[in-house]
């Protein structure tokens, strides 16, 4: 029953680790571009939905359509503003970069929100479904199909619109995208503005699940980090496959090895990934 | 390729820059009758809201000894100044900024920083220039057994918590027999796990579940399957309120039910209660101190009653033990230096090691080693959203009630 | 010896004078310079010569620090405790280098940023032997006056500045950097002439590290405690990338000049603004990248740049 129940665990799990990720893995994709504040948006996202149910009664349903669009333009605006002049600069400088604009916007959100955690409580409580002793939470479920639904509408967008054909194409090969008649700038701030968008729904759906504070920012971008390696970067689909790995490994580790041991086996699985398989589960070989 | 200029405006800015810092804080330490105290807080990083909680005690006792008028050396009042630093929640940095605050800012005297780790750390600068230290939040022994003079404490030991807890518990709820325990693995949430496993073995409790997790861990869904099916009565959980209300929210996610389930230190604080909502139901903990504790004391603040008053007037909140351990630090200053009747290190010290005195905190009496002894930390657990003392006897709100769903 | 190594020295010298003008919080100050020159120095190995940008200084910081406490609480004297953390930092490394700088660019950034969460999770499982996250109290070397403690510490990190700037300043004379410089160049093309790229990123990755180990347990030394959290805080391997980026890259006068001036501007920030330090920090780091993107040393030497990525950066 136990192992039922973890696996379980981790399927559910799994999904919100790839949710966490997918904005992660499109920005470092597309733009090769380690967003190093990808944690603290998602953060922002949960304090936009905390404060959105608390103040106005807004469910965090709503919430995600507020989310999407604000921090799409946030997004863009930061890599047109500021990314975008250094996006031809060594690996160091855009990540040095990321750095500091992590240091001020979680300062900011330490600033105002205080350090202190906050939790959204949905009212009703969602409650969890059972069926023969293996118990999974709604809430997780539906922040699960949320999820999902996300990531799908991602792909849609990629494999459908202009712009997606766009971002995918600069993503394969740039100098050809350019040649093509692609604006690059441009298609930049789009697929950075998705990536923030991504991250602040994320942070919608986590506020359902996490309690809710600058300083968790860490722990997601550790998370998209790894599931980004595990799977592959990029795409949609290896996003999916290196949060189930996390999970299941997380899961399955903490239950044999106890759960200090969790997080060192998952950044040990990570070594190992980039130098026996660094193109991830799903991944294609020379992204470099 | 000799840049002779570089060098220079490189060696020149950095010590401009350093004169500059020093310059600035420098400036305020003129003023003659004021007191200084040094307080460095984990400001920012993974301890901030622990923070917070400590400058509101520290700014409330500063606030009132100066709408008296001061503290009273010796026929003259002196203002109350404090004099705050961040020390990132990193241990050494709280050494250097002790360091810095004594031979810088020329405090007269010093606040311990957070938390065990960094206060013992921070306590080997107080003893080097023998500045009088007052620790709000320290309570592990060995923070005590380097047998320093100039360090005090007022926090009782950790098994003062865990004893009375598991009499408690063996006395009410006979049928417990089994024991989960999951500890953050951090310094203090580490340490009273270890002193609850040592009083359930010693009260013949079976411990069938022993281990810690990681900080920054997201989920622990997995690990309370695995407890879950070890079927525990009690469940005694260690961490920051961050972990417990993840790990409580997951206990609920997850269906868990025990007789008896123990968080510390989440469940004193007023943001867990509300956080954690009709989920904090029944979740037993223990603490050194308590709002409804009524002690008649002999410091600025008077009754525990008044200080509560006092506090939810300033901050429109419940206090809890760290916002009132920090502001009795401040007050055993106010009467150690008031009876010293001088800013004297050496006697400021002498007198808080010969302290016996009652105060809204409780009796105050240092042990030998600067760690108060006089405690008798209670025992209470949340019902209908409040926190209900069930020990000690003498200012118990309550019957323990079991069953935590 | 080139005219920037002298002055490197003629500036590390100049360091040594400041027992005579300060008190013990200015030495405190000085022991972080040093400390803060040795991790942008050793980085710059990696980091500059071969141009791999690493993250794995505050794995070998916390290392060092670890393994230092370990022996000296067995009763080893500290100068054989910081000798054993200097080589197996330096063995350690060496052979994690073999095999983690066959990745490039992200990859190992990704990879050596690991190795910080590796490490300190292993401390901090290891209870038994580190104390995990309770910590690790280390016994009091000279336990004399405030000040001589404070001298002691001061010229032993010193010391150990001068070394790592002497054997940086080899390294860069020597066939090992101008292989360096060749990897860093085109490791491709390097590889067909005959260079063993392998055997040289190694032997850069295991230099890099030892110092900083030894660093480490100097440091854990001084502060009498340390835990996971702090010394494998993943600031001390930011800290010396923003140092270099800020003296000038592949430098080493640049790098130290770097660490110098950065610890000026943490020191004033941090004194000044206390609630919003770090945002102050990240703004003066997006300024920095974004309007002196080559470094303080580029004030003087844009030609220096223009030598080390005269190739124009490729898109990686």
């Amino acid at each position: 029953m136990l192992a039922i129940q973890v696996l379980i665990n981790a399927l559910v799990l799994g999904c919100l680790y790839a949710c966490i990720a997918i904005g992660f893995s499109l920005v470092w994709g597309v733009l090769n571009v380690i967003n190093l504040i990808h944690g603290s948006f998602i953060v922002l996202g949960a304090y936009l939905a905390w404060g959105a149910y608390n103040a106005l009664g807004l469910s965090p349903w709503y919430s995600l359509l507020i989310a999407a669009p604000s921090f799409f333009v946030f997004g863009y605006l930061l890599q047109r503003l500021l990314l975008n002049r250094v996006i031809t600069a060594p690996v160091l400088v855009t990540l040095t970069l990321t750095f500091g604009l992590d240091l001020i916007l979680n300062n900011a959100m330490i600033y105002y929100f205080k350090a202190d955690y906050r939790k959204l409580i949905l009212n009703p409580p969602t409650g969890s479904v059972s069926i023969f002793d293996v118990v999974v939470p709604v809430d997780r479920l539906i922040a699960t199909a949320s999820a999902l639904a996300l990531t799908f509408l991602l792909y849609l967008l990629l494999r459908r619109s202009k712009v997606g054909r766009a971002i995918v194409a600069v993503r394969l090969d740039r100098d050809a995208a350019v040649l093509m008649g692609v604006n690059v700038k441009s298609i930049y701030a789009v697929a950075f503005g998705l990536g923030a968008a991504l991250a602040g729904c994320a942070g919608v759906l986590m506020a359902l699940i996490f309690p809710i504070s600058p300083l968790t920012s860490s722990a997601y971008l550790g998370k998209a980090f790894v599931v980004c390696v595990l799977g592959g970067l990029g795409s949609v689909s290896g996003a999916l496959a290196g949060g189930l790995l996390l999970a299941l490994v997380e899961g399955v580790g903490s239950v044999y090895l106890g759960p200090a041991h969790a997080v060192t086996l998952s950044f040990v699985l990570l070594i190992i990934f980039l130098v026996v398989r660094p193109q991830g589960l799903l991944g294609r070989k020379g992204f470099e | 390729m000799f840049h002779p200029r570089l060098v220079l405006a490189a060696l020149s800015a950095s010590f401009l820059l350093a004169a500059a810092g020093l310059g600035a804080t420098s400036s305020v330490a003129s003023a003659q009758d004021v007191i200084r105290f040094g307080a460095p807080l984990p400001i920012t990083g993974p301890l901030a809201p622990e923070a917070v909680k400590q400058q509101q005690g520290y700014d409330l006792w500063a606030e009132q000894a100066n709408k008296a008028g001061g503290i009273n050396v010796g026929g003259k009042k002196y203002k109350v100044e404090i004099v705050y630093s961040d020390y990132q929640s990193n241990t050494p940095r709280s050494v250097q900024t002790t360091e810095q605050m004594i031979t810088q800012d020329k405090v007269n005297f010093m606040f311990g920083p957070f938390g065990s780790g960094a206060a013992k750390a921070a306590s080997t600068i107080a003893e080097k220039y023998k500045v009088p230290m007052l620790a709000a939040t320290a309570s592990s022994s060995q923070v005590y057994d380097q047998n320093y003079k100039y360090l005090f404490g007022t926090f009782t030991p950790n098994d003062t918590l865990t004893t009375p807890l598991t009499k408690l518990v063996k006395a009410k709820a006979t049928d417990v027999k089994k024991v989960a325990i999951l500890a953050r693995n951090d310094l203090f949430p580490l340490a009273i796990a270890q002193e609850m496993e040592k009083s359930a073995k010693e009260n013949g409790l079976e411990v069938v579940y022993f281990e810690k997790y990681a900080i920054n861990t997201l989920d622990h869904s997995a690990t309370l399957s695995q407890i879950k099916s070890l079927a525990p009565q009690w469940v005694f959980i260690t961490g920051y309120t961050n972990d417990l209300l993840l790990i409580r929210k997951q206990m609920v996610d997850q269906q868990m039910k025990a007789g008896v389930v123990t968080m510390i230190a989440g469940p004193a604080y007023q943001e867990f209660i509300d956080s954690a909502g009709a989920t904090a139901e029944n979740i037993s903990s223990a603490s050194w101190w308590h709002p409804a504790e009524k002690y008649d004391g002999k410091d600025i603040f008077g009754s525990t009653a008044n200080f509560v008053k006092l506090f939810k007037d300033k901050y429109k909140l419940e206090p809890d033990y760290a916002h009132a351990s920090a502001a009795v630090c401040g007050a055993l200053f106010q009467m150690a230096i008031e009876k010293a009747g001088s800013l004297d290190r050496d006697k400021v010290r002498d007198e808080l090691a010969k302290m016996d005195v009652v105060t809204f905190w409780g009796p105050v009496k240092f042990g030998a080693n600067g760690q108060i002894n006089s405690l008798e930390p209670p025992v209470f657990q949340i019902q209908a959203g409040k926190p209900v003392v069930l020990f000690p006897d003498a200012i118990k709100q309550g019957d323990f009630k079991l069953g935590v769903n | 010896m080139t005219r920037t190594n002298i002055a490197l020295l003629v500036l590390i010298a100049c360091v040594a004078a400041l027992p005579l003008f300060g008190d013990a919080y200015a030495m405190r100050l000085g022991t972080m310079a040093c400390m803060y020159a040795i991790f942008a120095l050793s980085w710059n190995i990696v980091g500059g010569f071969a141009g791999y940008p690493s993250f794995a200084t505050a794995a070998f910081f916390g290392l060092g620090a670890y393994t230092t406490g370990i022996l000296m609480n067995k009763g080893v004297p500290l100068s054989v405790s910081l000798l054993g953390a200097l080589v197996l930092c330096l063995v350690l490394a060496a052979a994690l280098g073999a095999v983690l700088l066959r990745l490039r660019g992200h990859y190992f950034a990704i990879a050596s940023l690991s190795l910080v969460e590796v490490f300190r999770e292993l401390v901090n499982n290891a209870t038994d032997l580190t104390g995990g996250g309770m910590g690790l109290n280390i016994p009091l070397v000279s336990g004399s006056s405030v000040l001589s403690d404070a001298t002691f510490f001061f010229y032993a990190m010193w010391g150990l500045l001068l070394l790592t700037a002497l054997v940086v300043i080899a390294v860069s004379a020597s066939k090992l950097g101008f292989g360096l410089n060749c990897i860093r160049q085109n490791e491709t093309a390097s590889n067909m002439v005959g260079l063993n790229s392998t055997l040289h990123k190694a032997v850069a990755f295991g230099l890099s590290a030892c110092f900083v180990g030894a660093a480490g347990g100097l440091y854990a030394a001084w502060v009498h405690y340390i835990d996971p959290s702090d010394v494998f805080d993943i600031l001390y391997s930011v800290k010396p990338i923003v140092m270099a980026l800020m003296g000038g890259l592949g430098s080493p006068l640049g790098v130290v000049c770097g660490a110098f001036v950065y610890l000026g501007l943490e020191e004033v920030v941090w004194r000044n603004y206390i609630q919003i330090h770090s945002g102050v920090l990240g703004v003066l780091i997006i300024l920095l990248l974004l309007f002196l993107p080559h470094g303080l040393i580029s004030l003087h030497a844009s030609k220096i740049w223009r030598g080390l990525f005269g190739r124009k950066a490729k898109h990686v």
